[in-house]
C-alpha cells in the first residue's frame, strides 16, 4: 500500500467543520452538561469506560461536542487527557466496602448479604413509554426526591464476594495478594504473551461492543464452556491516595461508580477438582460490558484455537480509539494506491482481451 | 476530613473555610490545577493488581502564616480545591475549629446515603426455587 500527500481543499474543510454546527445544533434548544450527565448516565458510563477516563461532565460534553458519537467522543476525551499530568496513582481501591447498588448472583439464590436488584431494566416491557414523551422534569425529580427524603434510613454495610465463601471451601483457589506493580498499557507497549494486569486493562478501556461480540462468539460455541454469572455487582468505592506530608496516612479523593463481574466456569485442570473463574471491571454501570470482560478473561487464561481465546487478536482489536481511527483513515485520499490497483485490473483485462 | 470535603458542595467548603481566608495570610504554592490520577484495583481472581483507568482531579497547595496545606479533590473546582487546601493548612496549624460542622456535615451525607440504601434495599429479592429438590 502507497500513499501520497496531497493539498489543497482547505477552504472546503473549513466550511465542512462549519457545517458541523448546523448538524449539532438541530434545534434551538439547548443540551446542557447536566442534562446529558445525569439523564443519559449509561451513555456517559460507556464514554467514560471506554476512553479510560472518569469524569462524568467531560463525557458529557465530549457527547454534545460530537452529536452523541461513542467514538468520537471517547477520541475527544483521551485527547484531553494527553494533555494532562499524571501526578497521582491511587491506594488500592477496596472494592470488598463497595457502597453496594446492584448485586446479583445466577449461580447461588442465596448469597450472604443477599441480592439486591438495584436499578435494572432486565425486567422492563421492553415498549416505549410515550408518557415520557412531553415529561415533567421538575415534578418528576420532585416526586422521586420525595420518595428518597421519605426513607427511614439504613446502614451500608459492605457485602463479602461470593467467590470468598468457595474459596474458604476450597472450590475455588485461593491466591495470596501479589504486590507486583501492574503494567500500564497508555505507557508501554503491549507485548505478548501479556501481564494479568495489562489484559484487565485493556478489556476495561475497549470497545463495549467488541468485547460483547467476542464473548457472545464464546458463548455461541466458539469458545469454552457457558459460564455462570457468580457475582456482579455495582456500587461507589473510594478512591484514596498517600497525604503529601505524610504519606502513612491517606486523602480520599471522592468515589467512583464500577461495575464488578466474576464468572464461575468448569476448572481446566486435570482433575476439574476446582473451579475457574474469569473477572471484569469496569467504569460506572456498563454491566454487559463487565460480563463480556469476564468471559474474556476466562477465555483467555485457558487459551485455545478460538478467537476469543487468542491474546493477541482480543486485546489489540478491541480499543476504541485505534478501531476507529483505522477505520476512519479508509476515507482519507488513496488516489495513487486506488490507480495502481485500477491499472492492474485494467493490464489484465487488456491481456485477457 | 477529606471524604466529607471531596463529598461536599464547593459552597459548604467555602463557608468552612473563609474563616481562614479573611483572617490569615495565604500564601499560593501551587495554583488550583487540573491532573490525573491513575486507579489501582485488586482483582480477586488472582489477587494481582491492575489499572482499571484514570480520574481526572484538581490539586492545590497553599501556605497559611507559614504552614503549609494540600487538596487532592476528583473533578474540576477550582475554588473548592483551594478552599480544601485551606482548610488542610488549618488543620495543620491547629486552628481548624470547625468540627462540629463538619461532622453535621458528614452526618447529613451519611444519611443521604443511608436513605438511599433504604430504596435499594427494597430490591433485595428473595428467590423460591420451583424444584423442591434444588438448594
Amino acid at each position: 500500500m502507497g500513499y501520497v500527500a496531497v493539498s489543497g481543499g482547505s477552504e472546503a474543510i473549513e466550511a465542512s467543520i462549519r457545517l458541523l454546527d448546523y448538524y449539532r445544533s438541530g434545534t434551538e434548544k439547548d443540551l446542557d452538561i447536566e442534562t446529558i450527565a445525569e439523564k443519559m448516565s449509561l451513555l456517559v458510563d460507556r464514554v467514560m469506560g471506554e476512553a479510560g477516563l472518569y469524569s462524568k461532565s467531560y463525557a458529557a460534553l465530549a457527547l454534545k461536542q460530537c452529536e452523541g458519537c461513542i467514538e468520537e467522543a471517547v477520541f475527544l476525551l483521551r485527547a484531553y487527557r494527553s494533555t494532562l499530568t499524571r501526578n497521582y496513582y491511587s491506594n488500592v481501591l477496596d472494592s470488598n466496602s463497595m457502597r453496594v447498588v446492584r448485586r446479583i448472583s445466577s449461580a447461588f439464590k442465596d448469597i450472604e448479604g443477599g441480592q439486591m436488584l438495584g436499578a435494572t431494566y432486565d425486567y422492563t416491557h421492553r415498549l416505549i413509554n410515550f408518557e415520557i414523551e412531553h415529561e415533567d422534569a421538575q415534578a418528576l425529580r420532585a416526586n422521586v426526591l420525595a420518595e428518597l427524603n421519605g426513607q427511614k434510613p439504613e446502614e451500608v454495610s459492605p457485602c463479602p464476594r461470593v467467590s470468598d465463601e468457595l474459596k474458604k471451601e476450597g472450590l475455588i483457589e485461593m491466591r495470596g495478594p501479589c504486590e507486583a506493580e501492574p503494567f500500564d498499557v497508555t505507557e508501554n507497549l503491549l507485548e505478548y504473551p501479556a501481564d494479568r494486569s495489562a489484559r484487565l486493562q485493556t478489556l476495561s478501556r475497549a470497545d463495549t461492543g467488541f468485547v460483547s461480540g467476542l464473548a457472545y462468539s464464546s458463548l455461541r460455541g466458539f469458545g469454552g464452556a457457558h459460564p455462570t454469572v457468580g457475582e456482579l455487582r455495582t456500587g461507589y468505592v473510594e478512591v484514596g491516595i498517600p497525604y503529601l506530608f505524610d504519606d502513612t496516612q491517606e486523602i480520599c479523593l471522592g468515589e467512583i461508580l464500577i461495575t464488578e463481574v466474576e464468572i464461575f466456569s468448569e476448572a481446566d485442570d486435570e482433575d476439574k477438582l476446582k473451579l475457574a473463574v474469569g473477572y471484569g471491571a469496569v467504569f460506572g454501570r456498563n454491566e454487559n460490558k463487565a460480563i463480556a470482560t469476564a468471559i474474556l478473561d476466562r477465555e483467555l487464561e485457558s487459551g485455545g484455537p478460538y478467537p476469543s481465546q487468542n491474546e493477541e487478536f482480543v486485546l489489540t482489536h478491541g480499543d476504541s480509539l485505534e478501531m476507529s481511527g483505522f477505520l476512519s483513515h479508509l476515507k482519507l485520499p488513496h488516489y495513487v494506491t486506488f490507480q495502481s490497483k485500477l491499472d492492474a485490473v485494467r493490464k489484465t483485462r487488456g491481456g485477457n482481451a | 476530613m477529606t471524604k466529607i470535603l471531596s463529598k461536599a458542595s464547593g459552597a459548604e467548603v467555602a463557608k468552612l473555610a473563609s474563616e481562614y481566608k479573611e483572617r490569615c495570610s495565604i500564601a499560593v504554592i501551587r495554583e488550583p490545577s487540573k491532573t490525573l490520577a491513575m486507579l489501582k484495583m485488586r482483582e480477586p481472581v488472582k489477587g494481582s493488581l491492575f489499572y482499571i483507568g484514570e480520574v481526572i482531579v484538581c490539586e492545590a497547595i497553599v501556605e497559611l502564616d507559614g504552614v503549609k496545606g494540600m487538596a487532592v479533590t476528583m473533578g474540576d473546582d477550582f475554588e473548592k480545591t483551594f478552599d480544601m487546601a485551606v482548610i488542610d493548612a488549618a488543620c495543620n496549624k491547629g486552628i481548624f475549629h470547625e468540627e462540629d460542622s463538619l461532622i453535621r456535615l458528614g452526618r447529613s451525607q451519611e444519611l443521604l446515603e443511608q436513605k438511599e440504601n433504604a430504596m435499594h434495599l427494597k430490591t433485595m429479592v428473595n428467590f423460591t426455587s420451583m424444584d423442591r429438590g434444588a438448594q
